[in-house]
């Protein structure tokens, strides 16, 4: 027989360390021809953070992202920015990269206020246009750099950005982030009671990320955790006798698969963190973490079994069902 | 081991060249002549990163000895696009978001052409199987499979015109 169940799982994640400094810089320079040189510690291991920081640079300079230049994760070049973990870098390097360009920013506004006799808290940069009181003026980015470089002014930036948290006291209170990230994730499952076998129909996943920089790369680390957390609940186990791994290989240690793949809603919840760069915060991890809960409480709606034991296997589920069946067990007591 | 002359077709080219007959596809692409796109993962069949396709087919480069290979037409990553351009389903896969690391990718990319190839208009289940040989850890496959129903799109959109 073919049992459904639903289940909800939420969770809130620290941005950052735990509790800990963990801060980032990052180095700016706008060169002759307009490029933005952005020099960053942050290593991109596909989850896009140089095109985060990019866009970050670009949207604080107002100019084109096709003009940023990040040059990331090179410890002979660039400042330390930490490590990529923690779901820190938008939020950590974000803060840094967004300090570094604004300092070179008001290199820019000091001269574009010489050429136009303005106030340069009137003045700001957008589409590559120096505009005022609101109003897009003719003066380009360009040409206020050349300006400066005319007169032998360069236009450098740095930052550091260091979230805000404490130690925690010996009973655990403190305050080890700056910020959190939220999020629920609803499953909806279908258990062949015959094989024992959990097949994930549907995952709807809300995160709060602050404000999502780059939607499309957010919505893509939602939908990599919801199959890691897939894997996490069903799959997964790292079978370890004596410190040995004893299921070193793909075909023993089984990951999700295309064909494992359920319809997957990403739904992205936009929350302006008043300390992150443009209001965002981080997704790395949160994508993944309520995942297997929601999927253990959907076997327990379609079961009545509860399991308190990753991954639920086909053999699991069986065994629960079997004693089930004989009346040897209660709900809640089977793991 | 004495080494015999490896000839074959990589990327339209002929190739020829001695190699020792315990050597896998995937050295001889990667280590013999560079190509360094084809990736290797697990060296045992199951991730599907060294994904090549030997005369049209997709196959795991390190499950593949060289003489087998031989005499073959191989396609790697790095014939797929066109000179100074991308392939549409490069241009998909971009921009649908199916690249994270990058580490699959290659793999993807040409399991995906070896289903296009013969079908331009596959259905959701079609593609999943298609690609069901390459495991990819960062994207959950999602935006992986709506790059490969975008390609598809492309590319049919492309026969019509002609
Ligand atoms: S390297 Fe060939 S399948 Fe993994
Ligand atoms: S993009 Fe990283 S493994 Fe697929």
């Amino acid at each position: 027989m073919k049992k459904r169940g639903i289940g909800v799982g939420c969770m809130f994640y620290g941005i950052g360390n735990t509790g800990m400094p963990n801060p980032a810089g990052a180095f700016l320079d706008l060169t002759d021809d307009g490029t933005v040189l952005v020099l960053t510690g942050c290593a991109d291991i596909g989850q896009g953070s140089s095109t985060v920081l990019a866009q970050i640079a670009a949207g604080e300079l107002g100019v084109n992202i096709e003009d940023v230049l990040v040059v990331a994760g090179d410890t002979g070049v660039s400042p330390d920015a930490g490590a990529t973990s923690a779901s820190r870098q938008t939020y950590i390097s974000g803060n840094a990269v967004l300090l570094a360009a604004r300092q070179a920013k008001e290199v820019l506004l000091e001269e574009a206020a010489g050429i136009m006799a303005a106030a340069a808290s009137d003045l700001c940069l957008r589409d590559g246009h120096v505009w005022r009181a609101g109003e897009k003026t003719p003066l380009t980015v360009k040409e206020v750099l050349a300006a400066c470089r005319k007169k032998g002014k360069l236009t450098l930036g740095s930052g550091w950005f260091n979230p805000e948290t404490t130690g925690m006291d010996e009973t655990g209170r403190g305050a080890p982030y700056a910020t959190y990230s939220y999020a629920t994730q609803v499953a909806e499952i279908e258990v062949d009671t015959e094989t024992g076998k959990v097949s994930v129909l549907r995952l709807v996943a809300a995160h709060d990320v602050g404000r999502a920089i780059n939607p499309k790369s957010v919505e893509g680390q939602i939908e990599g955790g919801c199959l890691m957390g897939i894997g996490y609940a069903l799959l997964e186990e790292v079978k370890l006798t004596e410190g040995r791994i004893g299921n070193p290989r793909y075909a023993e240690y089984l990951l999700p698969m295309s064909l494992d793949v359920p319809e997957i809603h990403a739904i992205i919840v936009e929350e302006p963190e008043i300390t992150g760069p443009f209001g965002a915060k981080g997704v790395g991890e949160p994508a993944l973490i309520p995942t297997a809960a929601a999927i253990a409480n959907a076997v327990a709606d379609a079961l009545g079994v509860r399991f308190y034991d990753l991954p639920i296997t086909p053999e699991k589920i069986l065994a629960a069902l079997s004693a089930k069946g004989d009346g040897s067990a209660r709900m809640g007591e089977i793991t | 081991m004495k080494p015999f002359r490896f000839t074959a077709t990589i990327n339209g080219r002929p190739v020829d060249l001695p190699v020792n007959p315990h050597r896998r596809l995937l050295d001889v692409i990667r280590d013999d002549l560079g190509l360094t796109g084809t990736k290797e993962g697990c060296g045992e069949g199951e991730c599907g990163a060294c994904t090549v396709l030997l005369n049209g087919r997709p196959v795991n480069a390190c499950l593949v000895l060289a003489p087998e290979a031989a005499g073959c037409e191989i396609t790697t990553i790095e014939g797929v696009a066109p000179e100074g351009g991308l392939h549409p389903i490069q241009e998909a896969f971009l921009e649908a978001g199916a690249v994270q690391c990058g580490y699959c990718t290659p793999g993807m990319i040409l399991a995906a052409k070896a289903l296009l190839d013969k079908d331009l208009s596959p259905t959701d289940q079609a593609i999943k199987t298609a690609v069901s040989g390459n495991l990819c850890r960062c994207t959950g496959y999602i935006k992986i499979i709506e790059a490969v129903r975008l390609a598809a799109a492309k590319l049919s959109g492309e026969g019509d015109a002609v």
